[in-house]
């Protein structure tokens, strides 16, 4: 044969299948697009002129390699759709004497064909696109963009061979494919007596069970620490259990209603019912990919566009004041009232050198150990690695903090006293404590239990991510006293001794910035040496740019991802309506035959169809629901915490997927309407 | 009244922007008394799945009519038209077609189910009519799992299963082996016998035996036609054939 053909060949074959290698082009091209793009963000030079934008880069990188698996397995998924419906066509070279080798060529010059032009169109819509990624990404990490256009070579060379690779193991297993098939069987391929779906009463119910404690789990998850760990757990059974649910029951459930002869034998249902059993059985993975699809989307857009939003309050609830000055020591102070005044007294006189004094002054210090909270007892010897590992029970970790009875005061504006061994305790989260609260061997009278929700107690603590007691108590030092030797499992002292000094100042924001650096030198020369590792100032203003940054690169990477997502969805609702319109081609036929009107046969098929496209989305709203909770844990641990808002965007997210949803719907529903009619 | 008449009927296909346009039916009379069994012989390209379309309802003629028990066909509405083709009509088609969706038992309940029939009046008439067909034991069955002779006599069985005023059947043996041929032809004649009038298009000259009239089919129009009698079904076989041999050699019978 002349080596000519087989590229003829090929490319009649791509354009005389169009409507299949259309959108698998296009997909291809965006994806390739969009890799370059983060690429780009990512690991060029291109942003390094933006100050501390390093977070964002990191996460970018991360969204890079996501990017490069999630292209590999989905354009796989597409590709194998993509040659089933063309393995007659093969079969029918196969017998006009071409042989495996032949095909095999075929293939090849196939592949090569449609690499080059998605990625020539891919790298050109990447460059192409790479300015506007840029300005967007500037635009919500808070950067000022320049004008120049840049184009990165590493990024080119790197998208080139990621996806020269990807289309390489798309040949090889085409390949695979087409050889490891029988040329009767080629011909024969979409004739294959279809078996009826089985009502596997096993897995349905399985699968229902497993969805259920997935749901149960994501639900019940108290504490943001243990929900890191659940969260997976949650995760993968919501996965395992929605693939279960929507392959096996959903074929079970039309079994069930089969089994209904009254129900059953309606004009309604009749058809409608047994086709679906078959649809679902060809569709329930499909179905469960869209859904699994979509729920990413809206778990990701919600929650990082809940962190970017809520950037400033979170950014205040860290950081009250204006200024931070903060030691830490591990262990026993004894002298800390000498150290805290000394630390007032040089700070207020620094910031008056420097042309401010120091208003709204929030000053105390405090000790905190950790421990496991179990029956008024804080118990703080066990190995918590040891304990955790075969309980699994962070719920009752518990932080104790202690407080002297001056620094509430003072700071809660309050005018309580104590005797001795009689404490004020303060709960933050679920834990119930009697009359009395034993830590380790000592054990106090609880004289009061006080809210320290709506005093300045709470900025106390950074972020509520485990439950915490407050105790106050009338002589710090002494209280703690007995817990000087204990040591953590490294040991360490289980003691911190933490102090913190917030103020504001009446300087501008290059002021802060300043006084902040002089104040960081100061702590640092004072204290470092004396074993207070972490001596500094912290200014609100610098902490801005890096949690815009980080939270504005969650973003930005949750919009690219929801964009690949999306039209991948886009992709697998398509070829599912186009394969669907294929197959229902000649029952259409024959049910006019037998007697069925048009206007039946349209009214079943689109009903069918409506219940087939509307159960991803809402079984993705179903689990966005019950995940919901987990996810405003985890957006605990980076501080924030505005339930309404996080409700607000998953409820706008929602809405934008749906009417996206729709019109994606109604667009390839046209397709599967040319098909059958 | 006959049950079917057929008179001057014609039917031309259109080619598409002034290509030329084929006449498949020329001028087509005939008529079928109740309880007769004829079948329809001519080569492919002879019009006879055109004519069996036009009398099915699924196609329309260009001129003439087409009256059934009094029922004139052009003058149904095309909204009455399935369900005047599911009360009246029984189809048997050359490749089945059974909706691989369904059991043959549903398959077979499918008209009904349309019709909105009871469950219990349904299975009550498929009880009676199974035995006969010989697939009782392959109700649950889908069609998958089952022979095409099986399959066809799930088909008949559908077509039966509304008592309709006439079956038609297109090719019912075409794509059976010569065993189920031989069945599904007896299970014809038994249908026949009870009293079911059958108009069948085939060109097996074997089938057509087993018909009380043959009408030959050339051209779009009737050739002749030539009845059985009280011959055998291998006299009739013989005649058919000698027919068969004129025209094939372009004799005039006329």
């Amino acid at each position: 044969m002349k080596l000519g053909l087989y590229p003829k060949i090929a490319a009649d074959g791509i354009r005389k299948n169009g409507r299949l290698y259309v959108p698998y082009i296009l997909t291809s091209i965006l994806m390739i697009a969009v890799f370059y793009i983060m690429h780009l963000l990512g690991f060029s030079e291109m942003l390094q002129n933006f100050e501390g934008a390093s977070t964002a880069r990191d996460i970018l990188r991360l969204g890079t390699r996501i990017m490069a698996v999630f292209g590999t397995i989905f354009l796989f998924y597409t590709q194998s759709a993509l040659i089933k419906g063309r393995l007659k066509e093969f079969g029918l070279y196969s017998v006009l004497g071409m042989n495996r080798k032949n095909l095999g060529r075929v293939i090849f010059c196939e592949t090569l064909m449609t690499w080059g032009i998605s990625m020539t169109g891919g790298l050109l819509a990447g460059i192409g696109l790479s300015k506007l990624a840029e300005l967007g990404f500037a635009k919500i990490i808070g950067a000022g963009a320049n004008y120049s256009f840049f184009i990165s070579g590493d990024s080119l060379l790197c998208t080139f061979t990621v996806y020269s690779v990807i289309f390489l193991l798309i040949f090889l297993n085409a390949v695979r494919q087409v050889r490891f098939a029988r040329t009767i069987n080629l011909v024969h391929a979409d004739k294959a007596g279809e078996k009826p779906p089985k009502a596997n009463w096993v897995i349905g119910i399985l699968g229902l069970v497993i969805l259920l404690t997935g749901y149960t789990i994501a639900i019940k998850i108290d504490s943001p620490l243990s929900a890191l760990f659940w969260f997976f757990i949650a995760v993968i059974l919501i996965i395992i259990g929605t693939y279960l649910v929507l392959i096996a029951g959903s074929v079970l459930l039309c079994r069930i209603l089969q089994k209904n002869k009254k129900y059953y034998y309606k004009t309604n249902h009749f058809v409608s019912v047994s086709s679906m059993a078959f649809r679902m059985k060809r569709n329930g993975a499909g179905l469960a990919s869209i859904c699994i699809l979509l729920t990413m989307i809206l778990v990701m857009i919600s929650s990082t566009s809940a962190l970017y939003f809520n950037r400033e309050e979170t950014l205040r609830n860290r950081y009250p004041n204006q200024l931070n000055v903060t030691t830490t020591k591990n262990g026993y102070v004894e002298n800390y009232k000498e150290v805290v005044s000394k630390i007032e007294s040089d700070v207020a006189k620094m910031a008056e050198e420097n042309g401010t004094a120091t208003d709204n002054v929030i000053s105390y210090c405090n000790y905190s150990l950790s421990g496991y909270y179990g029956d008024n007892k804080v118990d703080i010897d066990l190995d918590p690695y040891s304990t955790l590992s075969t309980t699994l029970d962070y719920d009752r970790v518990v932080q104790v903090y202690f407080f002297s009875l001056e620094d509430y005061n003072r700071l809660c504006g309050e005018n309580e006293s104590l005797s001795k061994g009689e404490i004020l305790l303060a709960i933050d989260g679920k834990l119930k404590v009697g009359d009395e609260l034993a830590v380790g061997n000592e054990s106090y009278k609880i004289a009061k239990k006080i809210n320290f929700r709506n005093s300045n107690l709470r900025l106390a603590i950074a972020s509520n991510v485990v439950s915490t007691f407050f105790v106050i108590t009338e002589d710090l030092n002494s209280t703690v006293y007995p817990f000087k030797d204990h040591a953590d499992f490294s040991g360490n002292s289980i003691l911190t001794w933490n102090y913190n000094y917030d103020f504001d100042t009446g300087l501008d924001v290059d002021g802060q910035v300043a006084l902040s650096k002089i104040l960081t030198g100061y702590m640092q020369n004072e204290f470092l040496d004396q074993d207070f590792y972490r001596s500094l100032c912290f200014c609100r203003e610098v902490e801005r740019d890096d949690f815009v940054h980080t939270f504005g690169g969650l973003f930005f990477l949750g919009i690219l991802l929801s964009i690949i997502f999306l039209l991948s969805c886009v992709l697998i609702i398509y070829y599912k309506q186009i394969s669907e319109g294929f197959e229902d081609q000649s029952r259409f036929a024959i049910m006019q035959k037998v007697g069925m009107t048009k206007e039946n046969i349209k009214k079943s098929i689109n009903s069918q169809m409506l219940t087939v496209f509307i159960i991803p989305i809402v079984f993705a709203c179903l689990h966005l629901a019950t995940v919901l909770p987990i996810v405003h844990k985890l957006l605990l641990l980076f501080g924030h915490n505005n339930i309404p808002l996080l409700v607000i965007c998953a409820g706008i997210c929602v809405l934008a997927c749906g009417i996206f949803y729709a019109v994606t719907y109604k667009l390839t529903s046209n397709a599967y309407y040319k098909i059958v009619s | 009244m006959s049950l079917l008449e057929v008179t001057g009927l014609k039917k031309i296909y259109k080619g598409r922007r002034g290509g030329a346009s084929v006449e498949a039916l020329k001028n087509v009379n005939f008529t079928v008394e109740k309880g007769e069994f004829v079948a329809i012989m001519g080569e492919s390209g002879s019009g006879k799945t055109t004519l069996l379309n036009v009398l099915a309802a699924l196609d329309k003629a260009t001129s003439g009519t087409v009256i059934l028990d009094g029922m004139n066909l052009s003058t149904i509405k095309e909204s009455a038209m399935a369900k005047f083709r599911r009360d009246n009509l029984g189809y048997v088609f050359q490749d089945f077609n059974l909706l691989d969706t369904f059991t043959l038992e549903d398959n077979i309940y499918l008209p009904l189910v349309l019709a909105g029939k009871k469950h219990a009046e349904m299975k009550e008439r498929l009880d009676k009519l199974a035995p006969s067909l010989g697939i009782a034991d392959l109700l649950k069955k889908y069609p998958y799992e089952v022979s095409g002779g099986q399959k066809q006599r799930a088909a008949v069985a559908r077509a039966l299963i509304t008592d309709p005023r006439i079956i038609l059947a297109d090719e019912p043996t075409g794509a059976l082996d010569s065993k189920s041929s031989d069945e599904l032809l007896d299970l014809f004649s038994k249908v026949n016998q009870m009293g079911q009038t059958i108009l069948m298009v085939t060109h097996s000259t074997k089938a057509a035996s087993h018909a009380s009239r043959v009408m030959f089919i050339k051209d779009g129009i009737i050739f002749h036609q030539i009845y059985k009698g009280s011959s055998t079904d291998t006299q009739m076989y013989q005649k058919i054939s000698d027919t068969l041999n004129l025209l094939a050699q372009g004799g005039d019978l006329k």
